[in-house]
């Protein structure tokens, strides 16, 4: 029993720091709810619990949302047809299927800041990745399906790999900070995306929208199961493969742990005799060529084209997922199913009730917060008041 | 163990195996720049009978114009002369040539010249371009001035982006219920001004937001940021999606006009340039001048850099290190949050969700291009300002250039300046340090 409460004690300020940034985000649902709160003057109980109901109801739906209706459940298992059996597993399907970018891009993130560099970038290289592998997609759109995917999934993993190892290498050469380089790494990436897509080589014909020529004709990841409607791919296997390898790369070889002692103090690596620039641009490079290898899966199983808007903020959702997880592999697996789950509920959530997804965005912010802030969490719940503010750092090695 | 110090004749090596490094950067520097004077003379040839042509207003907006017409080819021969002989100059005086000083002088002759070039011929309105540029670069600006007011106290500031936007929130909301509440036949102005005094309220408590959580709970300054940032973008999204989007009288504001100086607005070519613009740009000139003399001729802007830049020795003397960061923390609050207005009641005419669009950032890289001083980061935004305005320009004129080139110049910049390619900048030594009070 000892042992489980050890384990989980880890667990515990990401648990709180979550319900707390729920029950503030219900308080921003329950002040905007004008069709309730018009009727305090008249009838203050049926408004107050009008309002209190809706927060239920939104809260429910994208639990519903994000798992699967019971229902349609009970009904796939007294009737188990290919339709129903899709019915009941979309929702959990769709909560893996949102959840594996957001695994590669934690895993990205996690990797630089485990080595002591903070990769704003990861949205930019995500975006790259995807940009790349399409590219090489669309060069070889006659060739076997089998070649085209394993040459442009590796088109993106060396773009994103690119994109990452320019802010490391110019922090190890120059000292520039990577922070500030990577936010406009993050703009640039953004605008080599635009300007590729209104080429004619890229773009989808007769369209003035930045998208792509539809790529899951000629090439698409397999999916794991057969059934109509369903999404879900090999590559969220691929997704939980990487934790995997990231883990065992970090912990169990002798570059990983350069990497970590590079984050936990880079004078005392170099003292010991380790590259500290080396250890930089390893740590950039491969943390843009996890965010790469996010961002070709992502647009070769999951969407069918490469759009300016492939990633949803994925990048910097990554930052909570490797602040919540504490830059532990399992812990951003964890992290990122949660949070695909209320992404995916999310949708439901807005469907139902009105309010719209955009809640999860502030809801993730306050995550962070709370998180960066254990103190803040421990001073609210009034527990181990032993320890001051920031006794914890959160990021290891933190800024350098 | 006799070698740990250096004897003379070391140093005496070391000293002169930099001083060739920088003698061979200063040869290679020397002929780029001659080959590129070859370069703009070889344009010169095709070009020679091609007309540019551009035109300045005199007195207002669409009055009498003062044309110039010259052709494409001088414009590249007079370039080519220039940059070639910074080029020599270069190569004969070696590192003590102050080659940077040219850069002023050369860069703008290449934009001219390539513009001209780009043209065709077609004549293109200066006065358009020039109080474009002064008007986008307002707000860039004002957010700049934010985010070095906070670097300088030792707080880093990548947050402008999420108080612009929330300031962009509130003035359009504040400014709308005011005009609600004052009925339609109240004078607009002061709806206006209440709304720009709600955006520096919201400003300040975001800004207050960052300082607490990065002095009180130690919580680093990037991480701080990256909240405010992404929680920008929740809150605003969420209300415009849930309440703004379905009462649009709520993000109907009464817009900031234009206002001309009385007097010297009427100046010829410079008066509609520089006195016709919104009055942002006049409080950005204000707040300009104010804040560098406060910054570095009184005692205040003294101790704010010495808390930036070694807060330990601050303290030491009896600094309050703690209460300049708040304090600047408020003032960059007021800032980032004017800005933000001036993207909802004087660009766009109503809150849009995203609209900073990334100004914040582009605020960023003035803050690190202007090297962490007023003037310089102004200089800075007039140039991103020029890139958004010659965009615009090229775009009306039917020119095809990609707008992406030139929308990634700020931040390409930005990279270049950070990485000291052309000359190091070095931001405030404590800027992202948390401090401890003793």
């Amino acid at each position: 029993m000892r042992r489980v409460g050890r384990a989980l004690r880890p667990a515990v300020i990401p648990i709180l720091a979550v319900i707390t940034a729920f029950i503030v985000g219900s308080f921003f649902i329950l002040i905007t709810d004008f069709d309730n709160l018009s009727k305090l003057g008249k009838d203050p109980v049926g408004a107050i619990t009008g309002a209190l109901g809706t927060i239920g109801t939104a809260y429910y739906s994208m639990l519903i949302g994000a798992l699967g209706d019971p229902a349609k459940l009970g009904a796939a298992i007294s009737n188990p047809t290919p339709r129903a059996m899709a019915a009941a597993i979309r929702p959990i399907t769709e909560t893996l299927v949102a959840s594996t970018p957001l695994i590669f891009a934690g895993l990205a993130t996690a990797i630089s800041f485990r080595s002591g560099v903070f990769n704003i970038g990861v949205e930019g290289q995500f975006v790259l990745g995807a940009f790349g592998a399409t590219v090489a997609a669309i060069l070889l759109k006659d060739q076997p399906m089998p070649l085209i995917l394993l040459v442009s999934t590796i088109a993106g993993i060396l773009t994103g790999a690119a994109w990452g190892w320019i802010p490391g290498f110019l922090k190890a050469r120059t000292g520039a900070h990577e922070v500030i380089t990577t936010i406009m790494l993050n703009y640039v990436a953004a605008q080599i995306v635009l300007f590729g897509l209104r080429s004619d080589l890229l773009r989808k014909e007769g369209s003035s929208e930045p998208i792509s020529k539809v790529l899951s004709d000629f090439v698409r990841i397999p999916l794991i199961f057969n059934l109509p409607a369903i999404r879900l791919h090999w590559g969220f296997v691929v997704a939980l493969l990487m934790a995997v390898v990231v883990s065992w790369f970090l912990f169990k070889t002798t570059k990983g742990y350069e990497l970590r002692a590079a984050g936990f103090n880079l004078n005392a690596a170099r003292y010991a005799g380790m590259s500290a620039g080396g250890a930089i641009v390893l740590a950039m490079t491969l943390s843009g060529a996890l965010a790469g290898l996010g961002g070709s899966m992502e647009v070769l199983g999951t969407v069918p084209q490469m759009s300016n808007d492939i990633s949803s903020g994925y990048g910097f959702n990554a930052i909570a997922l490797a602040l919540l997880a504490g830059n532990r592999p399992a812990g951003i697996v964890a992290a990122s199913l949660l949070f695909g789950a209320l992404r995916t509920g999310g949708g439901l959530m807005q469907v139902k009730t009105g309010i719209p997804l955009d809640l999860l965005f502030f809801i993730q912010a306050l995550v962070i917060m709370f998180v960066a802030a254990p103190g803040l969490i421990r001073v609210l719940y009034r527990f181990d008041r032993t320890r001051g503010p920031g006794a914890e750092k959160v990021v290891e090695g933190g800024a350098a | 163990m006799t070698a740990a110090t250096p004897t003379f004749e070391q140093v005496t090596v070391e000293v002169s195996a930099a001083g060739r490094k920088a003698l061979r950067a200063a040869r290679i520097r020397g002929v780029v720049f001659a080959a590129l004077g070859v370069v703009a003379l070889g344009f010169s040839v095709e070009a020679l009978s091609t007309p540019a042509v551009f035109s300045l207003w005199v007195d207002k907006q669409g009055g009498q114009s003062w044309v110039i017409t010259t052709t494409v080819g001088l414009l590249w021969i007079l370039t080519g002369i220039v940059t070639g002989l910074t080029g020599i100059l270069q190569l004969v005086r070696g590192t003590a040539f102050p080659w940077r000083r040219m850069l002023v002088v050369v860069l703008p002759l290449w934009i001219i010249a390539t513009l001209s070039a780009l043209l065709v011929g077609k004549p293109a309105n200066l006065t358009g371009v020039l109080g474009g540029t002064l008007s986008l670069a307002a707000p860039i600006s004002l957010g700049a001035f934010a985010g070095i007011i906070s670097e300088r106290s030792g707080i880093a500031n990548i947050a402008i982006e999420g108080k612009m936007l929330i300031g962009a929130c509130a003035a359009s909301v504040a400014a709308s219920v005011a005009m609600l509440v004052l009925g339609h036949d109240a004078n607009p102005t002061i709806a206006v001004l209440i709304g720009i005094t709600a955006a520096a309220i919201s400003g300040i408590l975001v800004s207050l937001l960052l300082a607490w959580l990065s002095i009180r709970w130690k919580v680093d300054q990037i991480i701080a940021g990256i909240v405010i940032n992404i929680g920008a973008i929740g809150i605003t999204n969420f209300l415009y999606l849930r309440v703004l989007g379905k009462n649009t009288q709520l993000n109907t504001p009464p817009t900031v006009e234009s206002l001309k100086v009385p007097v010297i607005s009427e100046f010829p070519v410079i008066g509609p340039i520089l006195f016709s613009g919104t009055p942002y740009l006049y409080f950005t000139l204000i707040v300009m001048v104010a804040f560098a003399y406060m910054l570095y001729r009184t005692r205040w802007g003294l101790r704010l850099r010495a808390s930036g830049e070694k807060p330990s020795a601050a303290g030491t003397v009896g600094i309050d290190v703690i209460a300049i960061r708040y304090r600047a923390m408020i003032i960059a609050g007021v800032f980032a949050g004017i800005a933000g207005s001036s993207l909802s009641l004087a660009s766009a005419g109503s809150f849009q969700m995203k609209m900073s669009a990334g100004r914040g950032f582009i605020a960023l890289a003035a803050v690190i291009f202007g090297a962490w001083n007023p003037i310089y980061a102004f200089g800075a935004a007039l140039v991103f300002g020029f890139a958004d305005s010659v965009q615009a320009l090229l775009s009306i004129l039917g020119v095809d250039v990609p707008p992406q080139l030139l929308n990634s110049l700020p931040y390409i910049v930005t990279i270049v300046v950070v990485a000291g390619v052309v000359g190091r900048v070095r931001g405030p030594a404590a800027s992202g340090q948390p401090y401890d009070q003793g």
